[in-house]
């Protein structure tokens, strides 16, 4: 797909490319010694839990090339999941794998009508899902309806544990990417990006195929919800299932590069940590602006960041050497 | 219940059905000639809206002209959307990822523009006809949904005509059929789906301004509306102007009477399942019924 590989020269770059992430993950999980305030661990936390959900994202969006608006669903469900059973008494591990549970049966909901069908039926189905989880959430009596639920806590709150809670997913979550990316699956689901139906000549079945990558994306996304739930330890429907969240979803790996391993978790970094500054100086724009960034990437950059630095990187080498 | 009261909800639902098929159909002409679905159309559903208002309370027009006057307006507009976003996409005889993001993209600057511009408190347009019914016998008519019954009812009479009579209508319905035989027989594909572009949102604007007449609204009017339209859509089968018509009796008919089983908060919900359910059962839309009937024939 990419040059990367054809002159001597890449060594280096590629070698860089296996080792900064071990040592960002060396650095991150070093972070306690640092001693940071509360509220930049707060926003490393968040900006991880963006990480995982944006590399979901990517792999149905970004490999499989099925545009969902519908992923705050997942990471809704999985919060109120969280929530809900750590009350009931769960323990916080098995919690999260009842919230990635619950996604995958909604993943289900919305993929098995419409993967079978050719056409614009998925994407139009996450826009319709969300609305509706949305409202049913808001008047849902038994998880307090629009005024929220909130997570009866028995321990003493320490922030490194959901920290750390945040690290492990993304980095399952990136090692999960990376696993599909070089897996007969990934070659199928960018296959059936492509061509669907030369991928389906091919022996690949595209339903199966986009249900898989759908609830894989989904279970991801669901645990981010609940590592997240049990941070906040109160959520509600305007905030976990908001229009905002599912923008959010879908612009960072668009951001970062769709279609990369490293692209999303770049965007997510990079919207994780503009995120904070547009909201608290632009409360009313920030969509606004988001909206603009969508239409300008869409039209003149569609890879990205990465895309970005595809070109620029050989010419800043090309320069340096000539 | 009694008859009288059944009969009544079926009026209210065919009175709603009549605005539904006039905000789908701008969807229906979009997706047909250049098989993208325009996500924008909440914001332009809005935006329609706001137009009307503006008129009403600025310059005293009567939201029926104002109504009138949104198709030029929002042809224009809608022109140079595809003019100068749209047309810069790869097309394709499948909605693309491109196409999708950029639509919603688009959507996102509008419903926000709207905000900045209006703020987020709700409007309603008042005029002495809103509150007014028309009684006959045991059967009262609301007046104002009447009037946009009628209005939706001349727009797309309107519309079929020119898709029939006119050549610019004849070069829709032949790329809506086969985009590549429309080519062959000398459809020029760039100006016909400026054009197409143009009438969906003009559609998008007058029935904004329309639903505008009934329902109070603010920048976020648009998605609610936009879920129903795909609902319509769908049922119809996405490209076909008589299955929106069936499209959008069946969502009315099925929204007004769930209203005695379930809460109106439900609203949205309900149209999803309607969604999930057409998927299902009828996967190529009512369109999907009689185009079967016909190759059976």
């Amino acid at each position: 797909m990419n040059g990367a590989g054809k002159s001597g020269a890449s060594a280096r770059p590629r070698f860089a490319f296996a080792v900064a992430p071990l040592l960002l993950l060396a650095v991150l999980a070093a972070l306690p010694a640092f001693s940071l305030g509360p509220n930049t661990v707060r926003l490393l936390f968040v900006t991880l839990v963006w990480v995982t959900i944006s590399i979901a994202w990517n792999i149905l969006g970004g490999f499989g090339g099925q545009v969902s608006f519908g992923f705050a669903v997942f990471y809704g469900l999985g919060a109120y999941t969280a929530a809900l059973s750590v009350n009931s008494g769960v323990n916080s591990i098995l919690s999260l794998l009842l919230a990635a549970s619950v996604a995958v049966l909604a993943s289900m909901l919305v993929g098995l009508p419409t993967f079978r069908l050719r056409g614009p039926y998925f994407a139009i189905a996450t826009i319709g899902v969300s609305e509706a989880v949305r409202v049913v959430m808001t008047n849902v009596s038994m998880t307090g309806g629009a005024s929220g639920y909130r997570i009866i806590e028995t321990r003493p709150f320490h922030q490194l544990e959901h920290f750390y809670a945040a690290l492990a997913l993304a980095v399952v979550a990136v090692a999960v990417s990376m696993q599909v990316r070089h897996s007969k699956f990934g070659l199928a689901l960018i296959a059936i990006r492509e061509d669907e139906e030369a991928a389906s000549d091919l022996g690949v079945n595209p339903y199966r195929t986009k249900l898989l990558a759908h609830a894989l994306a989904a279970a991801l996304t669901g645990a981010a919800g609940g590592v997240f739930a049990q941070y906040a330890a109160f959520i509600h429907p305007q905030g976990v299932f908001a229009f905002g969240i599912g923008v959010a979803i879908l612009l960072m790996p668009i951001i970062g590069g769709i279609g990369t391993v490293w692209g999303p978790v770049i965007g997510a970094v990079v919207y994780g940590l503009i995120q904070e500054e547009l909201i608290a100086s632009f409360p009313q724009l920030h969509l606004l602006i988001y909206g603009s960034l969508l239409i300008l990437i869409v039209l003149f950059e569609p890879a990205g960041i990465v895309g970005i630095a595809r070109q620029i990187v050989p010419r800043l080498r090309a320069r340096m050497e000539g | 219940m009694s008859a009288v009261d059944l009969l009544n909800l079926l009026i209210a639902a065919l009175l709603q059905a009549g605005v539904y098929a006039a905000m789908s159909v701008g969807m229906t002409i979009i997706y047909g000639v250049m098989k993208i679905v325009n996500l924008a159309h909440a914001g332009f559903l809005m935006l329609g809206a706001y137009f009307v208002y503006e008129l009403y309370a600025r310059f005293h027009i009567d939201p029926l002209l104002g109504v009138l006057l949104a198709f030029p307006v929002f042809f224009l507009i809608g022109m140079s959307v595809h003019w100068v976003l749209v047309r810069r996409i790869p097309t394709s005889d499948q909605p693309t990822l491109t196409s999708l993001l950029l639509l919603f993209g688009l959507w996102l600057v509008l419903q926000n523009l709207g905000y900045v511009v209006w703020g987020n408190s709700d409007r309603a347009i008042l005029t002495p006809r809103t509150l007014d019914v028309l009684q006959i016998g045991p059967i009262s008519f609301p007046t104002v949904r009447l009037v946009v019954f009628g209005a939706a009812l001349t727009s797309l009479g309107s519309l079929e005509f020119v898709l029939h009579k006119t050549w610019f209508g004849r070069a829709v319905r032949a790329l809506m059929q086969n985009s590549d035989a429309g080519r062959i027989v000398g459809v020029n594909v760039e100006r016909t789906a400026r054009v197409a572009f143009g009438v969906g949102i003009a559609f998008a604007g007058a029935a904004g301004g329309l639903l505008a007449m009934i329902y109070s609204f603010s920048p976020d009017f648009g998605g609610p509306f936009l879920l129903r339209s795909f609902v319509v859509i769908v049922m119809g089968g996405l490209e076909s102007f008589a299955g929106v018509a069936v499209g959008s009796v069946i969502l009315a008919v099925v929204e007004t009477f769930c209203i005695l089983v379930l809460p109106a908060n439900y609203q949205p919900a309900i149209a999803f399942s309607l969604l999930v359910l057409a998927l299902i059962v009828l996967p190529e839309g009512v369109a999907g019924l009689w185009n079967k009937r016909r190759r059976w024939a």
